[in-house]
């Protein structure tokens, strides 16, 4: 049904005086007829160029172990999940015809592009990606503006996008690279994962994300660590400016330095002291010390110039 | 043109001046990446290019191995690179090739001095020398972004202002305190921040 149907029904109806008695006889108002008829076009014309234009297309290919997938979308989502087998589905919706899916299939590797046309902006030029790979596969995901989501992989996972919104979520042993401008960054469940983040504005959420390296840095964006800092890892959470915190259960085990330049340190865990520290503790803007079992402790470092740094128990509620 | 021919043209002509060359690094973000990354390091050699000078051996060194490599040729009076990066814009965009094995010289050399060796006042007074080498590069970042996607340029201006303060807070710490391991490292993570901003500007998905 295309919005010309709407139409001549909208004057059908004001010209007919048979169908508005009608329409009264049977409770209901012409009134309230005329606004659904109203609303019924403006619908119509407002979707009908979107469904005409939207196209589905799939594309499956065979690949071997350890495979290589590269997404590179300029606008739009990218989604990634494993597949059950050593094949990778990608499952792409066009926004126009002024955007096309280039792929590229070399040796073990895939490379999807999302091909701007001329006259392409970033409604018309939008693809949005459901895409499957073997979970032990190496993705390397790019998108501008776009979500960008991957789960349950363990191979090398690397996530960029200037304003782009970054959520990994439960992944074993990957390599975990994320790179944004000012995009929110959420890690959740990452185990033995070697974690490195960078972020110039956009704030950074890490839970329960553990390994042997967990780093993040970011120029102005707020860092914060939920979870009890692994086994042995080294964590290194830095921002120039933005806030710092993480929340740890008392199980937690580690060496703890926190350091602000300019801004407040808060510690609200007993930390036992270190015998020598390579700096002098300015109550207020540093702290270190190891909680828990020394013998089993991870390190971690959270360093600001300006912003706030807080480290916080987890309740047990 | 290819990447090759890319980075051959890089070795030859210390440019992205042409056509070409501009027009591959906005289908290339491999290419873009590296010029971008090469961009970054010419910046971090202002504070690196007087202090810690690595000695004539070591250029040699570097020298010869990229004339084994094929990356350049003979060329007249190439004693230093980095005063072409504050006399031509073009240099400026062009980031040699050479330029990341000297830095990464530098950064080694310096790693491997006392740290008392290190003046106090080194980092801050290098700056100026930000100023004359990272902050034109910075109009070319600016201008690049207008050009491409004006909508952003406020945001990637506000960002840049950021991570130049980032900077030069991280250059003071140093500075206050050499010995302290923490301020180099976060000097090193300023520098990458400021790296990945390049990166992502000159990235061909930028919108």
């Amino acid at each position: 049904m295309g919005p010309g149907f709407s139409v001549r029904a909208l004057l059908w109806y004001r010209h007919n005086a048979d169908v508005r008695n009608w329409i009264s006889g049977n409770h209901m108002t012409g009134r309230t007829i005329e606004f659904a008829l109203i609303g019924a076009t403006l619908a119509t014309t407002l979707m009908a160029p979107t469904l005409a234009a939207e196209t589905h297309k799939e594309y499956r290919f065979n690949v071997g172990p350890k495979s290589g997938i590269s997404i590179n979308n300029p606008y739009g989502s990218i989604s990634v999940r494993p597949s059950t087998g050593n094949f990778v589905v990608i499952n792409a919706t066009l926004s126009s015809d002024k955007v096309e899916v280039d792929n590229n299939v070399t040796g073990n590797r895939v490379e999807v592009v999302s091909h701007l046309l001329p006259g392409a902006d970033a409604r018309s030029g939008s693809i949005d990606y459901e895409i499957l790979v073997p979970a032990d596969a190496s993705v390397t995901l790019h998108s501008s503006a776009g979500a960008l989501h991957a789960e349950k992989l363990h191979g090398d996972v690397t996530l960029e996008g200037a304003g782009a919104t970054v959520d990994v979520r439960d992944l074993v042993s990957a390599h975990v690279r994320v790179k944004t401008l000012n995009g929110p960054v959420t890690l959740s469940n990452v185990q033995d994962g070697h974690v490195e983040v960078d972020s110039l504005s956009g704030n950074v959420t890490l839970r329960e994300v553990t390994g042997p390296l967990v780093q993040v840095i970011s120029t102005s964006g707020g860092i914060s660590y939920v979870g009890d800092f692994g086994d042995r890892g080294e964590y290194r959470l830095t921002s120039h400016s933005g806030d710092i915190e993480a929340l740890v259960p008392d199980s937690t085990s580690a060496d703890v330095s926190a350091r602000s330049v300019r801004g407040e340190v808060h510690d609200d865990i007993h930390l036992q002291p270190r015998q020598h520290v390579p700096y002098v503790i300015e109550r207020g803007s540093a702290f270190w010390g190891t909680m828990g079992r020394a013998a089993a402790s991870s390190t971690v470092v959270l360093r600001s110039f300006s912003g706030k740094i807080h480290l916080r128990k987890r309740s047990t509620k | 043109m290819t990447c090759i021919e890319l980075q051959e043209s890089l070795a030859e002509n210390e440019t992205v001046s042409s056509i070409a060359q501009r027009a591959h690094l906005k289908d290339c973000p491999q290419c873009a990446a590296l010029v971008a990354e090469l961009l970054l390091i010419a910046c971090a050699a202002g504070e690196l290019s007087s202090s810690h000078e690595p000695s004539p051996r070591v250029w040699n060194s570097i020298e010869i191995a990229l004339r084994k490599e094929g990356v350049i040729r003979p060329q007249p009076a190439a004693h230093s690179f980095f005063p072409a990066f504050s006399t031509s814009r073009a240099l400026r965009w062009l980031l040699p090739v050479a330029a990341a094995l000297l830095i990464t010289a530098g950064i080694l050399v310096r790693q491997h001095l006392p740290s008392r060796q290190v003046a106090n006042n080194q980092y801050v007074g290098s700056a100026e020398s930000d100023a004359a080498i990272a902050g034109l590069n910075d109009d070319d970042l600016i201008q690049e972004i207008a050009e491409q996607s004006p909508a952003l340029q406020a945001q990637y201006a506000e960002n840049l202002r950021r991570v130049n303060q980032y900077i030069l807070d991280a250059k003071s710490s140093v500075a206050a305190d050499p010995n302290d391991e923490e301020a180099h490292r976060s000097l090193m993570d300023a520098y990458q921040q400021k790296a990945m901003l390049f990166e992502l500007a000159l990235d061909r998905s930028l919108p």
